[in-house]
């Protein structure tokens, strides 16, 4: 049987995987939480502000990585601040991504079991996508990058189809008055501005993979700027087509934008369930992603072998994905999950990239 | 070998499940689709009070009469009537109540085919139960279901809400109401289509706004202006004619087309058509902190009727002449319009609020919470240029 030996990704493909790792559920509910923080439709801005933060917090996390060619953070990190010190930070970022993967199955699971399959259970929907996401991340990165390649260009153009089409209710004075209240509102949503980012920490294990690491920076760019401009657009959009009073009461305003109108004649009247289903395959490589860099750090940490931990985490995403009862609990895990990407950040690349200057040019030390 | 048959047979077995995706799924036969919905102060019909006559009641306020239009209706057998009837394509069902998703769910006691409102097309409200209840009280429920879209329509109706869902003629009530909306390019006497989305940022908002009006008579329906909804209350407060209507469209300078008649120095109707207008609203403020709109109409059109037939009605300064006649008659108009709005009924609906929160948010955040006793107080100056700039297949 033809086996790989060599798992590696392009640069391009390195760009898809950190795409899709940032482009999930969010964009189904970021509108609201970014207008709710904001109260102004000055919205847009934050999410421009949130991505320059964001921006070069993945700067930091790819020019750390590449200090050590093919090596994950799960094992540098031992290298920089020991054994035991460095595992405890990789546990952490292991659980932070076993929780992101249960969050995103449990965001699916909700949205199909409120707009398309009412009435399904929901394990029946939560566990064909553990499964089939087992089978895709059990063939290593490269099936993954290949998939969400795939996946990719037909989510966003449907994406793009509906926010085209959504142009028929946009109206420019929706997004009037400019900063009428200066900066203060836009910082105050600058908190959901880089929430929405979360994912983005995919960075410090894909470029071990990447077969030019020394192209990360551009390959990184590329996969940090295309959820950028859709995020964008997406607030643009929907703030454009609902107005700011509509966006806030709306539980998922991206859906209610597109549910707003309806085209008569057309191949599709309403473009709410393509949309959804679509979409659907964008939150399965999300979740993918979050999978298979939790299983990878879990073999790695541990010294185990990659596909028993795949199994086994099975059920404790399972468990995950339905542990919050109501659906407050679902949004509020999402809360504390961009928290817990903050403290992750300001723990992980930044801590280990100062304690690496330190040793290498304080102490001199061979890392 | 053999057991790697075994696990493939079971995998294809466990796809063959799944993949039908018949889970559950619901026939469209089982399914009564519902296109209008209808609320108006509760009132059981006969057959409702007959039903609670027998027994058939539960415990309930009789807050709201909800009725829903179900297409198409089930053509199987004819009720055994003489002569042959109009064929009707729809079906009508009322039921009185205060919860509406109960009154949905009474349905399916008194059906076998449960509703469903994937397509509802319209919702109109009686405007006495509006007077009654809050608006948003009424639209909660169908602003949470997840089946009802938010593009679907909002009416007033000035009688009864459940009679603009019949109708005498071969088509369906709730559809034509939305294919009316269309007619907005024809007469501004039809307002823009206010959907589910549009009324959930109004009411949220809690500045007055209008929603058309839809009066009945004899199986037929007209848009006859609109019902002003006072946004602190959320309740119905008074009606503006079609003349108003086309004021405000004038005032927002979003007219399509229409017309505008008056009557010349001879007394005969001449009428004006509408091409293009623009409008344009600015503030003044006085050193006393005091504040006035000044808007500025401009419009083209055609002199497309003359009864004046003695005229001579393709030469300028006649129309000269004629421009401020249709003037004097639109300054009139909109006029009656802002008299309305600031002595009779005291809420701003023509969107100078909408104006001031863009242009001046500082302003407006000031007065937004008492903009509509505010709005009385502002003096709103008008300078209307219309201007004639043909005059049809015909001259003289």
């Amino acid at each position: 049987m033809f086996k790989r030996t060599d798992d590696k990704i392009t640069t391009s493909q390195a760009a898809i995987v950190l795409t899709n790792s940032m482009l999930g559920a969010g964009i189904l509910t970021l509108p609201r939480d970014l207008v709710k923080a904001v109260q102004t439709p000055d919205a847009w801005v934050s999410v421009v502000l949130g991505g320059v933060v964001v921006f070069m917090v993945i700067m930091i996390m790819v020019k750390l990585s590449q200090q050590f060619p093919g090596k994950t953070v799960f094992q540098y990190s031992k290298r920089i601040v020991g054994n035991l010190p460095g595992g405890v930070l990789s546990s952490l970022l292991i659980l932070y991504f076993i929780v992101v993967a249960g969050f995103e199955i449990r965001v699916l699971a909700e949205v199909t079991l409120f707009f398309l399959l009412e009435g399904t259970p929901i394990w029946a929907i939560v566990m064909p996508f553990i499964w089939v996401g087992t089978y895709l991340v059990y063939g290593g990165i490269n099936s993954i990058a290949r998939v969400f390649q795939i996946v990719f260009p037909i989510s966003i153009f449907i994406l793009i189809i509906c926010f085209i089409l959504s142009s028929r209710i946009f109206d420019i004075h929706h997004l009037r008055p400019f900063m009428s209240e200066g900066l203060m509102p836009v910082i105050r949503g600058m908190k959901s501005g880089i929430l929405i980012f979360t994912g983005c920490e995919v960075v410090m294990t894909m470029t071990a993979f990447m077969e030019h690491p020394q192209e990360a920076v551009k390959g990184m760019m590329v996969g940090f700027c295309i959820p950028l401009v859709l995020y964008l657009v997406t607030v643009v959009m929907v703030i454009g087509g609902l107005s700011i009073n509509s966006v806030i009461t709306s539980t998922w305003p991206t859906i209610d934008l597109v549910r707003s109108l309806e085209i008569s004649g057309f191949f599709f009247e309403r473009f709410e369930f393509p949309l959804l289903v679509i979409w659907l395959m964008q939150m399965f490589c999300n979740f993918c992603s979050f999978f298979f860099n939790a299983s990878l750090g879990i073999s790695q940490v541990f010294n185990l072998k990659i596909h028993p931990v795949m199994f086994a985490l099975m059920p404790v995403i399972f468990i995950c994905t339905m542990i919050p009862q109501r659906i407050n609990d679902v949004f509020r895990l999402g809360d504390s999950i961009g928290y817990m990407g903050v403290l992750i950040f300001m723990l992980l690349p930044l801590l280990l990239s100062i304690v690496l200057l330190i040793r290498k040019k304080g102490l001199k030390q061979n890392v | 070998m053999f057991r790697q048959r075994v696990i493939h047979l079971l995998i294809i077995f466990m796809i063959l499940l799944t993949q039908p995706g018949c889970w559950s799924s619901k026939e469209i036969e089982d399914l009564s689709v519902i296109t209008g919905l209808a609320l108006e102060k509760g009132e059981p019909k006969t057959l409702e009070r007959e039903f609670e006559e027998r027994g058939g009641s539960y415990p309930k306020h009789n807050k709201l009469t909800a009725t829903v239009q179900i297409v198409p209706e089930r053509t199987i057998g004819s009720s055994g009537k003489e002569g042959e009837k109009t064929k009707t394509h729809f079906y009508n069902i009322s039921e009185t109540g205060d919860s509406l998703f109960e009154i949905f769910r009474q349905f399916s006691i008194r059906k076998n085919r449960q509703i469903i409102g994937h397509h509802l097309k319209v919702i109109v409200i009686s405007e006495d139960l509006v007077q009654k209840e809050k608006i948003r009280q009424l639209m909660d429920f169908v602003l949470r279901d997840n089946d009802i879209r938010p593009s679907c329509l909002i009416f007033l109706s000035q009688g009864r809400a459940s009679d603009t869902l019949m109708t005498a003629e071969e088509e369906i009530p709730s559809f034509r109401l939305v294919e009316m909306v269309r007619n907005n390019f024809r007469t501004s006497k039809v307002m823009k289509g206010i959907t589910l989305s549009n009324l959930d940022a109004l009411m949220y908002s809690e500045q007055s706004f209008v929603l058309q009006n839809v009066i009945e008579a004899q199986g037929e329906v007209k848009f006859s202006g609109a019902g002003i909804i006072k946004g602190e209350t959320g309740h119905w407060i008074g009606n503006l004619d079609q003349n108003d209507v086309e004021s405000i469209a004038w005032i927002k300078g979003d007219i399509r087309g229409g017309s505008l008649k008056a009557y010349s120095q001879s007394n005969d109707s001449v009428t004006y058509e509408m091409k293009s207008v623009k409008s344009k609203i600015t503030l003044k403020e006085t050193d006393d902190k005091k504040i006035s709109f000044h808007v500025a109409i401009e419009s083209t059109g055609r002199l497309i009727e003359n009864w004046d037939v003695d005229a001579h009605s393709s030469e300028v300064d006649y129309f000269e002449e004629l421009e401020k006649i249709f003037e004097e008659k639109l300054t009139q108009q909109i006029n009656a319009l802002i008299n309305k709005m600031q002595s009779t009924y005291k809420v701003d609906v023509a969107g100078f609020g909408d104006w001031l929160s863009v242009e001046r948010p500082h302003v407006w955040k000031q007065i937004k919470d008492h903009w509509d006793e505010e709005f009385t107080r502002i003096p709103v100056t008008f300078d209307l240029k219309l201007k004639i700039t043909d005059f049809g297949t015909t001259s003289d």
